[in-house]
């Protein structure tokens, strides 16, 4: 039964199959290689305003227009704890680790992303308040 | 020696137009009604309609994919009522990439490459172009691309899929006497059968043509 169906390739799309197949496969590998983002960047209006590696644990208090967000790495990953907006989506938004992520609070115009740190030398500080 | 088939250019040429509408008529007909069918994830589709896409292709060459693709595209829209909507334009970004891979890979592997392998081709490149006008118009964000592995896995099953009916549509259609002309080597292997059968196919394009 199985052959049957394998019976309708011709051989040059056996080949191109199994090219594919390693080609999906290989775009899953490196999705999970992705390694976990480097560091936070928090930015308030569009400036950034905080960086830090995701590597050490540390609770932050960000200033926003509506009041202090709390934003807390642990194990490699950000998630807010508290925020003084009234629907608390950034809350429910969870944690972020991997490169690209983001977490936004709009109602106290505060953005956070996850960078990746491809240049080493980033990881020389400990964090960049300004 | 040859059948009724073999008699005016003009005839030929009728037959063509003819049969490609039906095409397109039927791969409106799938596209419509894959809408209906219940949907793991939003964006994913089968991609059934590809089936006459590609049939069009091994039959009567690559002008005939793109007036398959284009108008099925576009014709399926507006019966849905998605014409111009984001949905459109993914619909149609993806139509047009694959389109456009899956006439390059005819092209250049020219009766190497059957029907399976032109299909995973379009189904990847469909996916892929899919996820590039989302990028492009609807999320600006690069972490979309993250779906791209599940996405190309989803293509690859239904590419095969999509292939393996193409290559059995165009078996029983070879095998009918209209398009005996159209002998295609990297087609199934009903491809040279010769028969005045009174055939199955008859009924099945009948049906589509009442719809």
């Amino acid at each position: 039964m199985a052959a049957d169906w394998a019976q309708r390739l011709t051989p040059f799309d056996r080949k191109l199959l199994i090219v594919v197949v390693l080609l999906v496969a290989s775009s899953f590998l490196i999705l999970l290689g992705q390694k976990t983002g480097g560091k936070v960047v928090v930015s308030v209006n569009d400036q950034v305003v905080f960086v830090a590696p995701l590597n050490k644990d540390r609770h932050v208090e960000l200033e926003g227009p509506l009041g202090v967000t709390v934003l807390e790495i642990k194990d490699g990953a950000a998630r807010i704890l508290s925020s003084p907006c009234t629907k608390k989506i950034c809350i429910h938004m969870g944690e972020v680790r991997r490169s690209g992520d983001l977490l936004a609070c709009v109602p106290n115009h505060l953005v956070i992303n996850i960078e990746g740190n491809k240049n080493g030398k980033d990881d020389d500080y400990d964090f960049i308040q300004r | 020696m040859t059948s009724s088939s073999v008699e005016f250019p003009e005839l030929e040429q009728v037959r063509r137009r003819v049969l490609l509408a039906l095409f397109v008529a039927l791969a409106v007909a799938l596209h419509t009604v894959e809408v209906l069918l219940p949907n793991p994830v939003p964006w994913f589709r089968i991609g059934l309609a590809n089936i006459l896409a590609l049939t069009a292709l091994f039959s009567y060459g690559i002008q005939a994919l793109w007036i398959v693709s284009i108008s099925r595209i576009l014709i399926g829209s507006l019966l849905l009522g998605s014409l111009f909507s984001p949905g459109f334009l993914l619909s149609l970004g993806g139509g047009l990439v694959a389109t456009s891979l899956m006439s390059a890979s005819y092209k250049l592997w020219q009766g190497k490459i059957g029907p399976v392998g032109v299909s995973v081709v379009g189904a990847l490149g469909h996916v892929s172009g899919q996820l590039l006008i989302a990028w492009l118009v609807v999320i600006r964000h690069p972490s979309i691309w993250m779906l791209l592995p599940f996405f190309l896995l989803f293509a690859l099953i239904s590419g095969i899929v999509n292939g393996l009916a193409a290559d059995y549509l165009l078996e029983s259609l070879y095998r009918h006497p209209v398009f005996s002309r159209l002998k295609n080597k990297s087609v199934g292997e009903g491809a040279l059968t010769f028969q005045e059968e009174t055939d199955r196919e008859n009924p099945t394009l009948k049906v589509t043509e009442g719809q």
